[in-house]
């Protein structure tokens, strides 16, 4: 039997225990906004029963652990997807500014009946082409071959602007991955960090540090964002992180970070900086990077260079075995090897006479050269794989989008099993401020009701006082 | 499903941002009336675009280039009517040069002759932008050159151009001249409008033949030579001209054709890169409705808590 002062303790007990109550679902409320947080629950048990005549009797309830709502399977899902995220968002990055720099749209709300393009390679392609075919008409003509040398101008500007951009591109793309290499040392290092107050938090006052496992989970998902890890749980609460099998963090301990290397060629790649071992990333933002830059961009860079290698070699030939008006012959017509050092030869655009339309010395208005030159523009080469210079340029524009809208559908994909997936953590884990109310309430009433029968005990207290008088 | 307070805002902004991202699809579309911008709207279709608009751009040269045959056609055609009407005027005078003309009167048809022999050599130096139009691809030396005795008489008309003419391409692999040599005794290549040795048409040397032989009286030699001659020369200019009608009909049928490819080309474009303006607009106003209604529904459903019911 526990009495009138056990009976006071249980009141006292339980007041606890449902303060305990109000401070979890105060906390909850708190965090309510927070998306790292996951909420939590009191957990209350029956306090150890003393024998009494009647056989065993309660003493109550006590708080005994506050439990964090937290499905660790999804969890690790979502840093999966999170990872794969990461890697289509590089992607898709990269890709949209490749696809702005070719700068190959479609604009037909020019004048009536224009179905030209306004930006891209193509169009002054084909007006190289076309300005070829008019000075075929009129071989001895300063005008046309004038207008000759300019669309050539202009095409061998967009050519090495082109080129330029995806250049610049291609260094921004190893900046980003220096960018997240250093993002990803520094989680690392946080993660650690946060193992270490978790093991002393758990081990000093035992329980779980679930608001320092909420923060270390947070850096541990952007950290999936960056670059795919895996995350094994030890014992002591330590979460232990590994890339490719190699340990980054154990326990309080971080074993290596990550740095970037040039694997040749200036280009960069990520490596194990204590070991120096080369890492073969599977998934998130570095590796994303990564694989568009050796990927769709290096194709388009190589492609572009081969087209304009093929045209200044095809137009030179063609062009060299021609005469000029002065009587030259043997000039190059454009000058470099690819698409960023092509250019038009300089002595022409000084002199337009000099470009060689002839192909019979002493006769000026022969144009064969210049139909030659014109023919170009359906001649199938070898060098394009079959292709003519034009055909090759539209494959190569539709290559790059469709990478960008492959990726784009991917991440469309991914981006609905992501939706899912958090709307699935936020049904277990989410706070409700519905359901925190409504705990708030039936722990104040909890609560209320100790209070009162600690005030009944008191009464009976002072009765059993006073029987005495 | 537990539903939770940020349920319904993480997903609310999900909703409106799905459909202000299709709003802005569908609105560019409807200004611009294209649904091809981008490569990656529809790699195929951009493919074909950029083939089509190679085609299209080669199709507008080929008219370009047919036009300026149809014009030097033209003035080529001119020469040829100014030397139709000297070649008809000496064919009257030798017919007239019998006889029964006096000496006097032959020297009358002889400096007429003369005259009609500078006028000819002024038509066959004529120049098309620039360049002599008969003189090959030789363009920038005069294509005839007149020499003339001290009495002001025709001496020798000497052909300083070419037999080569300048081909232009009208249709993929279809090339067209508009030019003829002055002359071509060769025996091969394009048929000289002046002299041709193939069919003995030799104008120059015929007019100075007949103005000779008026200078000289001897009707005999205009009755047995000259005049058969000049019909050579005549018979020559007019197959030029027929000839010259012939390209110029060919050259309407191939501008013809290649206007009607540049509408075709359009028209292919347009396939692939224009929108379908209903359906977009109604696929416009479809997504602002349900943006409308995601607003309210979830201004509506948010603003309510338990809060609302509790003191």
């Amino acid at each position: 039997m526990l009495g009138l002062f056990g009976t006071l303790s249980l009141g006292t007990r339980s007041l606890q225990t449902q303060r305990a109550g109000v401070e979890v679902a105060g906390q909850n409320l708190a965090n309510v906004n927070n998306p790292a947080y996951a909420r939590q629950r009191v957990t209350i048990q029956t306090s150890i029963s003393v024998a009494g005549a009647m056989g065993p009797q309660g003493t109550g309830a006590d708080a005994v652990a506050i439990q964090q709502i937290r499905n660790v399977l999804l969890d690790q899902q979502i840093g999966n997807e999170l990872s794969v995220g990461g890697y289509l968002d590089a992607q898709q990055s990269a890709l949209q500014y490749a696809q702005a720099n070719l700068g190959e749209m479609v604009d037909r709300t020019g004048a009536a009946g224009t179905n030209a393009t306004n930006t891209g390679l193509a169009d002054d392609l084909n007006n190289l082409f076309a300005a070829f075919q008019s000075v075929s008409t009129s071989p001895t003509s300063l005008t046309e071959r004038q207008l000759l040398l300019s669309r050539a101008q202009d095409l061998a500007t967009k050519f090495h602007q082109t080129s330029t951009r995806l250049s610049d591109l291609h260094d921004s793309m190893d900046t980003s991955l220096g960018n997240d290499v250093t993002d990803a040392n520094k989680l690392i290092s946080d993660i650690a960090s946060l193992n270490d107050r978790v093991i002393n938090a758990e081990n000093s006052d035992g329980g779980v540090a679930n608001d320092l496992r909420d923060l270390r989970q947070s850096k541990l998902e952007e950290l999936s964002k960056l670059v795919k890890v895996d995350a094994t749980m030890a014992a002591n609460g330590a979460l232990n992180i590994s890339v490719n099998g190699n340990a980054l963090v154990t326990d309080r301990t971080v074993n290596d970070t990550l740095q970037t290397y040039d694997a040749g060629g200036g280009k960069m790649m990520v490596q194990l900086a204590t070991t120096g071992t080369p890492l073969a990333l599977s998934g998130g933002h570095m590796q994303g990077v990564i694989d568009v830059r050796d990927g769709a961009l290096t194709t388009l860079t190589n492609k572009l260079n081969t087209i304009a290698g093929a045209l200044i070699s095809e137009v030179n030939a063609a062009h060299s075995g021609g005469f000029a008006l002065t009587g030259a012959t043997g000039a190059a017509f454009f000058n470099g090897a690819d698409a960023k050092t092509i250019s038009v030869n300089s002595a022409l655009l000084g002199d337009p006479s000099l470009v060689q339309i002839s192909g019979v010395a002493g006769n000026k208005g022969d144009n064969q050269i210049a139909l030659a030159l014109a023919q170009i523009s359906d001649k199938k080469l070898p060098a394009l794989n079959g292709q003519s210079i034009s055909q090759q340029y539209s494959a190569t524009v539709a290559e790059l989008g469709q990478s960008l809208a492959s990726v784009n559908g991917r991440l469309s994909d991914q981006n609905a099993v992501a939706k899912m997936l958090s709307a699935q953590r936020s049904s277990i884990s989410g706070v409700s401020i519905d359901e925190e109310m409504t705990d708030l309430m039936r722990f104040q009433k909890a609560f209320e009701a100790s209070a009162k029968l600690i005030a009944t005990v008191d009464e009976m207290l002072e009765t059993l006082v006073n029987l005495k008088r | 499903m537990r539903v939770t307070t940020n349920s319904f805002s993480t997903s609310l902004i999900d909703q409106l941002n799905t459909l202000s991202a299709r709003q802005n699809r569908l609105q560019t579309e409807a200004a611009t009336g294209q649904r091809l911008i981008a490569p990656e709207d529809d790699p195929a279709a951009m493919r074909r675009v950029l083939d089509l608009q190679s085609e299209g751009r080669g199709v507008a040269q080929f008219q370009k280039n047919i036009s300026f045959l149809t014009e030097k056609a033209g003035a080529s055609y001119e020469v040829m009517r100014g030397l139709k009407k000297i070649s008809d005027r000496v064919g009257e005078i030798a017919t007239l040069a019998d006889g029964t003309k006096s000496p006097a009167e032959l020297k009358i048809y002889a400096t007429e002759v003369t005259q009609l022999i500078r006028q000819a050599a002024q038509f066959v130096n004529g120049k098309h932008r620039g360049d002599y139009l008969l003189g090959g691809t030789n363009v920038d030396q005069l294509p005839f050159a007149a020499s003339f005795d001290a009495d002001g008489n025709a001496t020798a008309v000497t052909y300083q151009g070419n037999t080569d003419v300048p081909d232009v391409e009208v249709a993929e692999g279809s090339f067209v001249t508009a030019q003829m040599p002055g002359a071509n005794t060769t025996g091969s290549g394009a048929r000289g409008l002046i002299a041709d040795s193939r069919f003995g048409a030799d104008l120059f040397g015929h007019l100075i033949s007949l103005q000779n032989h008026l200078l000289a009286g001897d009707t005999a030699s205009i009755a047995s030579v000259d005049h058969a001659a000049l019909g050579k020369d005549e018979e020559n200019l007019i197959y030029q001209m027929g000839t010259n009608g012939a390209l110029q009909s060919r050259l309407e049928a191939a501008g013809n054709l290649a206007s009607s490819r540049a509408l075709s080309v359009d028209g292919l474009v347009s396939k692939e890169a224009d929108a379908d303006l209903a359906e977009t607009l109604v696929r416009l106003n479809q997504t602002q409705t349900a943006y409308s209604a995601a607003l309210q529904s979830g201004a509506n459903i948010m603003q309510r808590s338990l809060l609302d019911y509790i003191r």
